[in-house]
């Protein structure tokens, strides 16, 4: 019933630390694949940082959360919802995900050029131009 | 509906008494615990949704279309002090709850007492981190932010807005403050002369988009630059020969006609001198009706030649201000790259004017920006003040539920800046 009372409290904490240790080590190891070759393909230098971000959020879920000792409710709650949250993103991936996939190169590099300028013609800037609004 | 007898069972109703209503327990845990599980599972929800909407934005978005954590002056180290202090925190509220669970009140009070620090260093931290979005200007606003996605006439024309609202700020200052000195008044009018009106007189005139673009995207270049841009360093270079060159051209024109005005306004006062002489020694001597004797053949030739100098002078004055307006403009660009073009950091940087700038998906960035970290600290903010109702408790056997409670929101809190880390400050 109680989440984590048949555990011995010295090995709690030791389990507790040991968890500890392991999240400031995966930290450092994100940092060190946002500063490395992995990152030469972005996409797979974020997937990786992601994934290390899910293991480090599956230790504080499994052992801070004391979810690793929780009877199988903790799916009905939890699993569903990531569901759900999951679903809604993934709608979003056709037209906002690869909103670029298509655009032609001129789009990404010239300005509109229609429009244009109307009171610039010859030669109109001086430091007499000092205009209050 | 009316209850009705039936005969099947006459006497069932009679017999049997209601049974008392007794809850049971479905789930083997506390109401409170389940409580804030059903709670962790909307946020659940609510967290996937916000965090992976800020990936598929991420990740759709090509290379270089998204400011780097370097251009928007995000660091790197910040975010990775607060990481650890978060999880500093997890480990210290799962002390503070089995301290309570064991009955070491003071050992729970002061695990408590320490996440609570932690808890308000990362706010700090965080404060620090708004502070200088804020005084940079990376921030969403209304009805338009600071943050452009392209170098455009839409881009030039808020520009021009804002710049021309400060000028007006400024001019009304009577005293100039610590921020805004004469100097930084100064500073604006050679940006709108030298470099905006610039601009967009190059924008209007041209007729080759490639020179619209380059005028226009140095232009961005130079008010807050994104990286090292090599055309754009050739294309002023080339551009202030060409000035210098058309400034040489202009310059003997200039002196000839200055040289031009000089000898006509000194012939003019000769010539008027002379005339008055002659004039006052023709009025001297009036005839018997009383009146001059009319002017002299000299006198008419001096006036005839007076009016053509003065005609000259009239001309080359002309001449001289229609070469000024031509020179003015080239000079104010002169003198506004000879001044900015070694701010490597950008004209908004140095001077700190917050105008607006280019930063391509600068603005998505900074509503996303905001509205993670934001919802984030308000989570924090939320579980301090638990934190502090707790504290002066007594954290006992009886309150471990609550301090376990308390602690699984503390650690869902975790969870998320361990995905927000790095998605704001590593990718």
């Amino acid at each position: 019933m109680e989440s984590t009372g048949n555990h011995n409290p010295k090995r709690q904490r030791t389990v507790f630390l040991t968890v500890f240790g392991f999240l400031v080590l995966l930290t450092g190891l994100s940092f060190w694949v946002a500063n490395s070759w992995i990152m030469e393909d972005r996409m797979i230098g974020w997937a990786v940082m992601l994934g290390i971000s899910a293991c480090k959020a599956m230790l504080v879920i499994a052992f801070f959360m004391h979810l690793w000792w929780e009877s199988s409710w903790k799916y009905a709650l939890t699993i569903p919802a990531l569901f759900m949250g999951s679903m809604l993103v993934l709608l979003l991936v056709p037209d906002i995900g690869m909103r670029t996939d298509h655009y032609p190169k001129t789009r990404e590099r010239l300005s509109p050029q229609a429009v244009t300028v109307p009171e610039a013609t010859g030669n109109v800037s001086s430091s007499q131009d000092r205009t209050k609004s | 509906m009316a209850p009705q007898q039936t005969n099947s069972k006459p006497s069932d109703d009679a017999k049997e008494q209601p049974a008392p209503l007794v809850y049971q327990r479905a789930m083997p845990m506390s109401r409170g615990k389940l409580a804030i599980w059903l709670f962790l599972s909307t946020e659940i929800m609510f967290f996937t949704a916000l965090i992976g909407t800020y990936i598929v934005l991420r990740f759709g978005a090509p290379e270089g279309s998204w400011p780097t954590p370097a251009q928007v002056g995000v660091m790197e180290w910040l975010g990775a002090i607060n990481t650890f202090v978060l999880i500093c925190s997890s480990v210290t509220i799962v002390f503070a709850y089995e301290s309570a669970k064991s009955d070491r009140i003071r050992a729970a009070r002061g695990w408590l007492l320490v996440t609570t620090l932690l808890a308000f260093g990362f706010l700090g931290v965080k404060g620090i981190e708004y502070a200088s979005k804020y005084s940079h200007g990376l921030y969403p606003q209304s009805p338009r932010s600071l943050l452009h996605d392209r170098s455009d006439v839409y881009y030039l024309s808020h520009f021009s807005l804002q710049l021309k609202q400060r000028i007006a700020e400024l001019e009304d200052q009577k005293t100039p403050t610590d921020h805004h000195d004469p100097a930084t008044l100064e500073t604006l009018y050679l940006i709108q002369s030298g470099m905006l009106n610039w601009t967009e007189n190059k924008v209007g005139v041209s007729n080759d988009p490639n020179m619209k673009r380059l005028a226009l995207e140095s232009f961005a270049h130079q008010i807050h630059p994104l990286a090292d841009r090599p055309d754009i360093d050739k294309y002023l270079a080339d551009e202030r020969a060409d000035l210098e060159e058309q400034q040489q051209t202009i310059a003997p024109q200039f002196s000839d006609l200055e040289s031009k005005l000089e000898a006509a306004q000194k012939q003019i006062s000769q010539l008027s001198d002379s005339i008055a002489k002659l004039e006052s020694n023709r009025k001297s001597k009036p005839n018997v009706n009383g009146d001059f004797p009319p002017p002299t053949e000299i006198e008419q030739k001096n006036k005839a030649q007076l009016e053509d100098a003065e005609k000259t002078a009239k001309d080359a004055t002309e001449s001289i201000s229609l070469l000024k307006q031509q020179m003015n403009p080239i000079e104010r660009r002169l003198e506004a790259q000879s001044r900015f073009n070694q701010f490597e950091d950008g004209i908004n940087e140095h001077f700190h004017l917050k105008l607006p700038m280019v930063i391509p998906n600068g603005n998505t960035w900074a509503n996303t920006y905001f509205m993670l970290t934001g919802f984030h600290a308000l989570h924090v903010v939320i579980g301090i003040f638990v934190f502090l109702i707790l504290l002066p408790l007594e954290l006992d056997r009886k309150r471990a539920k609550v301090m376990e409670n308390v602690g699984l929101y503390w650690h869902f809190v975790d969870i998320v800046w361990i995905f927000l880390f790095p998605m704001i400050y590593l990718f």
